[in-house]
């Protein structure tokens, strides 16, 4: 059995899958409906995350402008560029790809379908070093993940400014995916506004390399404790539940990532907000009302696109003061977390 | 030079050396199923899908029963399940084993990911709550040695099992009867034939064991570790495992030493927060270890002399 027959199996499989998830696709008008394609990367659609997140959207979209929408699961990073084509070629008006890997396949596909629209969450088309294609048939939904990491940053300073962590080590720690830049801005707004609350407090970083495996995130978690660490932030996917447990079985706390992670592990003090979702619905409704615009669509704290929230926890009145505070802030501009994290 | 001695200073603590044996025997149980597999003259590449199959069905079966042992119980059942199929393919059917176990591989991914999206939903999988995990068990009065107790006999239950386990299948393997025809079967089953030996049966034996223990790995990984299961958790372990088996000449010996090596390097990997180097760098150190030692000090690896061949009664 040869390379292409092991191929054809694995096609097989995915198209089973997909037929399977895509279950609930709900009929409108045949005639001027419009048609969405989502590709997820290889993170999946379990992902309880932003892979996870692009799909509610998608079906909010479907129930709202009964718009046909179509789920394809990338398997490995080969398949973005025929999963993306397979949805080009057959005339979808908008091809949507989840996450930053999936920029070059967006850049490459975006350039052979002039007449498709395409937008990419966290990411841009782009060529092979990286750099934007500016393709006008591209819409680029970025986040200021920033936004949400300075607000969790926030409640982790003030917690140990008030010493109410628990051991009052005026250490704390994020444990990131992989070092790109969706990951970093969350740890740098984190940084950032916790050294702001508490400047004494030193932060640790670590990154597993990975977005799949909890036991890597676990011992790196492990090692964090280990170094006093005791409030930290996972900015890992699936991984990262790894962090969330080990901080359990220490009895120290755990901030959650992109959504609310509260039923994850009761060590989950807060998660860090980033509204894939909306995103992806405002992409689709863009398309809808025929609004579609090439560039950046930034979603932040201003426009509810980025947030947080506050889980197994019972804030004192004066961090939650100070949250409103940072948030107002930021806002109106006053106040601006940065993209890169702090030395 | 801080880095170094950074490392240094790492290796004198007893943290790092417990979190290394958990990453050790995580390969060590798909290895030791691989040597036993291959000795009897099957090559067993499919570790990785057996035991993803085998976290799979420990977290379901441990959010059915609230119980890990029945958990347990299930996830090597599973493990075996997906040996027997290679174990079929390969020896009924005489198919290429790589072929079969690569199959059983992407199988596995698949087969688990739709399990979920079945079962599940999009839903999260769920937690396996502290309580219903495999528990850590400190061995009384051991585990107050400094040090040595610490690394060794503070440890989760399956890590006492493997280290059993790694006794008696190097004792089986090289000591016994049974032993010796496994190998004899997996260097010239012909011959093994000949003296009136079920080459078949033995094979089919080894490769179900390797699914066994396999499944257990799977099931440690799931309810000992992270408490949950997620899409292609084992990351690539089965097929580190294998390289272990290989590194460690198809000796149970040998291929600890080799998981040791391993899981070593992850751990010290694993304090990249506090280690200031970069992390790509000592992402790679397990393998530049792996490859130094391997070039320098092993030397020559050469497989069993029927490994990868099928057998058919009556042929040359």
């Amino acid at each position: 059995m040869g390379r292409s027959q092991l191929r054809f199996l694995a096609l097989v499989g995915a198209v089973l899958m997909v037929v399977a998830a895509c279950g609930s696709t709900s009929s409108g008008p045949a005639a001027k409906q419009v048609k969405v394609g989502l590709v997820t990367d290889v993170g999946g659609l379990n992902d309880k995350s932003f892979n996870h997140l692009a799909y509610v959207g998608l079906q909010k979209a479907i129930a709202d402008f009964h718009v046909k929408g179509d789920v394809t699961e990338s398997k490995t990073g080969d398949d973005y560029v025929p999963n993306l084509t397979s949805y080009a070629s057959k005339n979808y008006d908008l091809v949507i790809g989840v996450g930053f890997l999936m920029q070059e396949a967006v850049g490459k596909v975006s350039g052979s379908f002039p007449n498709v629209h395409f937008a990419i969450i966290d990411g841009a088309g782009t060529d092979a070093s990286g750099k934007d294609l500016q393709h006008s048939n591209v819409e680029s939904l970025f986040f200021k993940e920033q936004d949400a990491g300075a607000m969790v940053g926030v409640i982790a300073g003030m917690l140990e400014k008030d010493k109410k962590a628990p051991g009052n080590t005026n250490v704390i720690s994020a444990v990131g995916g992989v070092s790109i830049p969706p990951v970093n801005h969350y740890i740098a707004g984190y940084k950032w506004a916790a050294t702001m609350e508490d400047p004494g407090i030193k932060v640790l970083v670590g990154y597993s390399n990975d977005f799949t495996d909890p036991a890597k995130c676990k011992s790196i978690a492990q090692s964090q404790i280990g170094a006093k660490s005791e409030i930290l932030f996972q900015v890992a996917g699936g991984c990262g539940l790894g962090v969330l447990q080990a901080a359990g079985s220490a009895k120290v706390y755990s901030i959650g990532v992109d959504a609310d992670q509260k039923d994850a592990d009761a060590s989950v003090i807060a998660s860090a907000l980033k509204k894939v979702d909306q995103a992806t619905y405002t992409a689709i409704k863009n398309v809808v009302n025929n609004q579609f615009k090439s560039g950046a669509l930034t979603f932040s704290i201003s426009n509810d696109g980025a947030g947080y929230s506050l889980d197994n926890i019972q804030l004192p009145a004066d961090i939650q003061a100070e949250l409103d505070r940072v948030q107002a802030a930021i806002k109106a501009g006053s106040m601006t977390p940065p993209a890169d994290i702090p030395a | 030079m801080s880095v170094i001695t950074d490392i240094l200073q790492l290796l004198l603590t007893a943290n790092l050396w417990q979190v290394a044996l958990v990453s050790a025997v995580l390969l060590l149980l798909p290895a030791l199923g691989g040597v036993i597999s291959e000795r009897s003259g099957v090559v067993n590449i499919a570790m990785e899908g057996m035991m993803l199959t085998g976290a799979f069905f420990a977290v379901w079966a441990d959010l059915i029963w609230h119980s890990p042992w029945i958990a347990v119980l299930v996830a090597m059942v599973a493990g075996g399940l997906m040996a027997l199929i290679h174990a079929v393919v390969s020896i009924r059917f005489r198919a290429d084993q790589i072929v079969s176990g690569i199959a059983i591989n992407i199988f596995a991914a698949g087969l688990t990911v739709f399990l979920v999206r079945a079962i599940y939903g999009l839903q999260d999988v769920g937690h396996v709550v502290p309580a219903e995990a495999l528990p850590n068990w400190d061995v009384p009065v051991l585990s107050a040695i400094p040090f040595i107790g610490q690394v060794v006999f503070q440890q989760n239950v399956v890590v006492y099992i493997a280290l059993i386990l790694l006794v008696v299948v190097e004792i089986v393997l090289f000591r016994t009867r049974l032993g010796l025809r496994i190998r004899a079967v997996g260097e010239h089953p012909q011959a093994a034939d000949t003296a009136g030996l079920n080459v078949y049966l033995i094979r089919y034996g080894a490769v179900i064991t390797s699914g066994l223990l396999s499944g257990l790995a799977g099931a440690f990984l799931a309810i000992g570790v992270s408490n949950t299961f997620v899409p292609n958790m084992t990351d690539g372990r089965g097929y580190i495992a294998l390289a272990a088996m290989i590194f460690g000449k198809w000796t149970p010996r040998g291929a600890f030493v080799a998981c040791i090596i391993f899981g070593l390097g992850e751990a010290i990997y694993a304090n990249n927060s506090t280690i200031h180097v970069s992390q790509y760098l000592l992402s790679m150190l397990p393998y530049l270890i792996t490859l130094v030692v391997l070039a320098g000090l092993v030397g020559r690896s050469t497989p069993p002399a029927a490994d990868g061949i099928p057998y058919a009664a009556g042929s040359e």
